[in-house]
């Protein structure tokens, strides 16, 4: 297990995710042991002892963002309730413990809190989060979180602007160290792709590639290949990173099910290639992309649950938007109907989908395209509504 | 009171006497219901013979069976089985559990031994046992539908009645409690059916954050492949892992001495889908329906019944397996244990069972004539008979189900220390294993898998206490069940309190266990999965398993747990400190 600590530490490192000085784990199997940063080694080393899961990561998350919403919670308010589908499907809320209330009861209250969910924030030290039966898990949960609250910080600020001393320069600051992801750099094989080992090494490849240009929040999301009849599709909770051994041929009439452990998102993707004839599909979840799909300008509107429920398609830059629930929710019926001519499109709160018509270099390309366009109009717009609060 | 009804009903068959009596809330909140609150029920009555008239035979339904709760209108089954001589529970979903509760109770549990067959009704008024000569000798569904107009059944078929030690009990609608011979239990006691007719309804304590909680977990049953996608259970039912068990190599092959068996995929979910449109068959109120039947109603097999009649028994032929399962279910016979049976037999022979022959040789067990009289046993038991015990691929004596352990080694854990014998669904290490639910594990590996199965035993103890389906959890955890519960009762279970109730509940009959007299000498896997390789090939290497790390792991295990070396208590009091 030391050896998946030091590989997970590294992917929070690596990922921008956590303060590389500030990043601690605690594992048990007939043992528990601790290592990282002492002080919150030996933090995550007590909360373990009061858990019976396998893995706890403490770390201090590498931007400010988690803090803040804390901050600007109201005095009564225990949880954030993130407003993307993913974090909201997997994680519900996320409930936060106060600095107060942590020096009052210390481990206890954290792993108070811990007992009910994957993992939480603490005020002063960051975020904990829990791996029920790996170590794999501490670090998608801890990772989920840092995501969740970057995006719910994001996207409350465009709607109620700086509130807090500080704000503003952690975004300027943040803003000044981002760039914009592009291709520059990476090979892409000639599509149309027909040959099964070179599909599964593109796939890794490209997979790969949107993690490395932070395209993914932590790892996920899936990637597929169509020939003839065989869609090869990454499978469920794989990491986009490591997909050598974690990709699933499925046949497009069900022959077999054999690819059971495919992509939860394999529905869409099989009605994506029916509706369009593309060769390549790219699905991932890049932040401002989704920050932007749920800024909708529409007042007086009926719909409440617009994540699920929301009929129209909006655009943003040319990219349609839809609605719809991951997995066998709606998702897989609203996207291949306005995909096809943009060969991208957004879906509400959760990600983007991109095309390729041959290769992957299409789809990558448009999957970075869509993200830098959201990412440049996100700040437009804050300047635009707060830029008097910045000067 | 809210979630439960607070209410027990005993029946005693000896004397016919029948009374109710209000349930200690405090047992209520520290076992739940289902499988826990059985498995604290049989405290005084653990180490008697499973069939001492005394034995009680326990039907417990949960807190969350009546309400809207996904997958739980089930109830567990517990007493001490026949088969195996350890605690044994056992889970179904169907209309009966929820009738049982709607009568006004959460428990049935019944002594004795009546003087000639009976039949127990049960409604709002109270119970009532009628005489069931005529019924006795016919089938659960011959007895089902004798007795559909005065409610939900559930009953033993000729099995039970004869004490066939893998009897199981069936339903009208819905599942049955197959596994463990708690059938033969019931046969004994004379008890031909128990018949529910309630019309109660249960109080939830707080109905938006019931809804909230249903929601979530119908959200996260929509991300599961393994539940509602393409290829999941709901469409193909959960023959939809033959495909993939055969990928993966470890497909249990003419009685486990191969894991790959070549007309696996003439008899895996599209195969069934084309021979007969199967319609969903679920349990009552089950969003999910991975059961499955023909349109004129036969029942079709699942994942184990439809592998281990197919290549367990080296047989390709789907509709033998279709009719040997019916057949299971109409006799009132676990199909895993029966067709594992037949496995061992044919090996000891020297040759597996026609499809012609199948099917008479259920019949023959059922009845206990022929053959059956010695297959009736039970593999571990006829094998042992036939001087060739090795040929019984089973912990402490419960057949094994269709994953080779060769091929999952946390699965080969599971396995050994399952307090029920050998049975994967405890610590279902074939959710994170094989299907990636809810992270991927390396299956071939021992390292962590101590604790992983522990936790999941713990976690799986609480789930059969609610009473929620195992393949809930293929989407949804114990924090989507825990906010339900905790909504439906009025009380707090978060997760952390229901692993604490499970490992409880584990640890009990784990005690009940080793108090009659099961060690560490019985937590060990059938000797040929040590020595012999399974079917390598297309990149997957299957070697035998690591006697030695198998060994290092389960030590690990018993340490984790609290245990000796030699896997038992060394707090003799571990019992009377428990609530």
């Amino acid at each position: 297990m030391k050896d998946q600590i030091e590989t997970y530490a590294s992917k929070l490192v690596a990922d921008r995710a956590a303060d590389p000085t500030g990043i601690a784990f605690a594992v048990q199997d007939d043992q528990l042991y601790g290592t990282g940063e002492p002080y919150l080694a030996d933090l995550a080393r007590n909360i373990l002892s009061r858990l019976t899961g396998l893995a706890v990561v403490v770390a201090r998350p590498a931007l400010p963002f988690a803090a803040f919403l804390m901050e600007r919670a109201a005095a009564g308010e225990r949880t954030i309730v993130p407003p993307d589908t993913e974090t909201r499907t997997f994680l519900h809320d996320i409930p936060f413990l106060r600095v107060d209330e942590f020096r009052r009861d210390g481990t206890a209250a954290v792993a108070r809190l811990l007992g009910a969910r994957k993992g939480i924030i603490v005020e002063g030290v960051g975020i904990v989060a829990v791996g029920q039966l790996t170590v794999e898990q501490a670090y998608i949960n801890y990772s989920s979180i840092y995501h969740a609250t970057f995006v719910k910080y994001l996207h409350d600020l465009l709607t109620d602007g700086f509130r807090l001393p500080g704000e503003e320069a952690a975004v300027r600051d943040f803003v000044a160290t981002y760039r914009p992801a592009t291709a520059e750099g990476l090979v892409f094989r000639p599509g149309p792709l027909d040959d099964p080992e070179d599909i599964f090494a593109e796939m890794a490849a490209v997979g790969r590639y949107t993690v490395e240009r932070r395209l993914v929040d932590s790892f996920f999301g899936n990637i597929s290949c169509r020939t003839g009849n065989v869609v090869y599709i990454s499978q469920t909770a794989a990491s986009l990173d490591a997909l050598a051994g974690c990709i699933d041929p499925v046949p497009m009439d069900n022959a077999t099910t054999a690819g059971i452990t495919a992509s939860s998102e394999l529905l869409a993707h099989r009605k994506i290639y029916e509706a369009t004839g593309a060769r390549t599909i790219l699905h991932a979840h890049p932040r401002f992309a989704v920050i932007m799909s749920m800024q909708c300008e529409e007042e007086g509107c009926a719909v409440t649950d617009c994540w699920k429920e929301c009929p129209k398609v909006r655009f943003l830059g040319g990219t349609p938007v839809v609605a719809g629930e991951i997995g066998a929710g709606g998702l897989a019926r609203r996207v291949p109907p306005v995909i096809g001519g943009p060969g991208r499109a957004i879906v509400y709160g959760h990600g983007v989908f991109t095309l390729g018509e041959t290769g992957f270099g299409e789809a990558f390309l448009a999957m970075a395209a869509v993200e830098n366009w959201c990412r440049e109009e996100y700040f437009r717009r804050l300047e635009q509504q707060f830029g008097r609060d910045r000067s | 009171m809210h979630g439960w009804t607070g209410t027990i009903q005993y029946v005693n068959l000896s004397d016919g006497s029948c009374r109710r009596e209000p349930l200690a809330p405090d047992l209520l909140h520290t076992y739940l219901g289902g499988r826990g609150l059985g498995v604290r029920l049989m405290r005084e009555f653990h180490r008697l013979d499973p069939f001492s008239p005394e034995m009680p035979l326990i039907f417990a339904t949960g807190p969350l069976c009546g309400t809207p709760a996904p997958t739980t209108a089930r109830m567990t089954v517990v007493s001490r089985s026949p088969l195996t001589g350890t605690i044994f529970s056992s889970s179904a979903g169907g209309l009966f559990p929820w009738r049982m509760k709607a009568a006004g109770i959460d428990v049935l549990f019944v002594t004795g031994r009546s003087p000639a067959p009976v039949c127990l009704i049960l409604n709002d008024a109270g119970a009532e046992l009628v005489p069931a000569d005529p019924l006795w000798g016919k089938t659960i569904p011959e007895t089902a539908a004798a007795l559909r107009d005065r409610g939900s059944v559930a009953a033993i078929g000729p099995a039970g009645e004869n004490g066939v030690l893998f009897a199981s009990i069936g339903q009208d609608t819905g599942g049955a409690f197959a596994r463990g011979g708690l059938g033969a239990v019931m046969g004994d006691k004379r008890l031909k059916a128990v018949v529910a007719d309630g019309s109660g309804t249960v109080e939830i304590a707080d109905r938006d954050r019931f809804d909230r909680a249903r929601q979530d977990v119908l959200r996260l049953f929509n991300a599961s492949p393994v539940i509602f996608g393409e290829l999941g259970f709901a469409n193909f039912g959960t023959p939809a892992l033959v495909d993939l068990i055969r990928q993966r190599r470890m497909s249990p092959t003419e009685n486990f001495r191969s894991t790959v068996f070549a007309g696996a995929a003439g008899y895996g979910g599209p195969a069934i889908r084309n021979a007969y449109a199967p319609e969903g068959d679920g349990c009552h109120g089950c969003p999910v329906e991975c059961r499955k039947r023909t349109p004129t109603g036969e029942p079709l097999p699942d994942y184990d019944a439809v592998s281990h009649f197919g290549g367990l028994n080296a047989n390709a032929d789907l509709a033998t397996i279709v009719r040997c399962n019916a057949l299971c279910g109409e006799l009132g016979m676990d199909p895993v244990s029966t067709a594992a049976t037949l496995s061992a037999w044919g090996e000891a022979r020297g040759r597996f069972a026609s499809a012609d022959e199948m099917p008479s040789l259920l019949a023959d067990i059922a009845r206990r004539r022929g053959e059956g009289e010695l297959l009736a046993l039970g593999s571990q038991q006829a094998m042992g008979r036939l001087g060739r015990p090795e040929f019984s691929m089973s912990v402490k004596g419960l057949e094994l189900p269709a994953y080779d352990p060769r091929g999952a080694y946390g699965l080969a854990l599971a396995y050994c220390t399952s307090s029920r014998g050998g049975c994967h669904l405890q610590a279902n290490p074939v959710s994170h294993e094989i299907l990636r639910k809810p992270v991927a594990t390396d299956r071939f590996t021992f390292s962590g898998k101590a604790r992983i199965i522990k936790i999941a035993e713990d976690g799986n103890a609480a789930a059969d206490s609610l009473v929620a389906c195992g393949s809930a959890f293929f989407g949804a955890t114990l924090e989507e069940y825990g906010e339900l519960v905790s909504a439906a009762t009025g009380r707090e279970f978060p997760p952390c309190r229901l692993l604490e109730i499970g490992e409880r509940i584990f640890m009990t009959e784990r005690f009940y266990n080793c108090a009659n007299g099961f060690t560490r000498k019985d937590d060990v896997l059938p000797e040929r999965f040590f020595t012999d390789p399974g079917s390598s090939g297309e990149g997957i290497e299957i070697p035998h398993i690591d006697r030695e790390r198998f060994e290092v792991e389960l030590q690990k295990y018993y340490r984790i747990r609290g245990l000796s070396e030699e896997g038992t208590f060394a707090d003799r009091l571990f019992l009377e400190r428990q609530p």
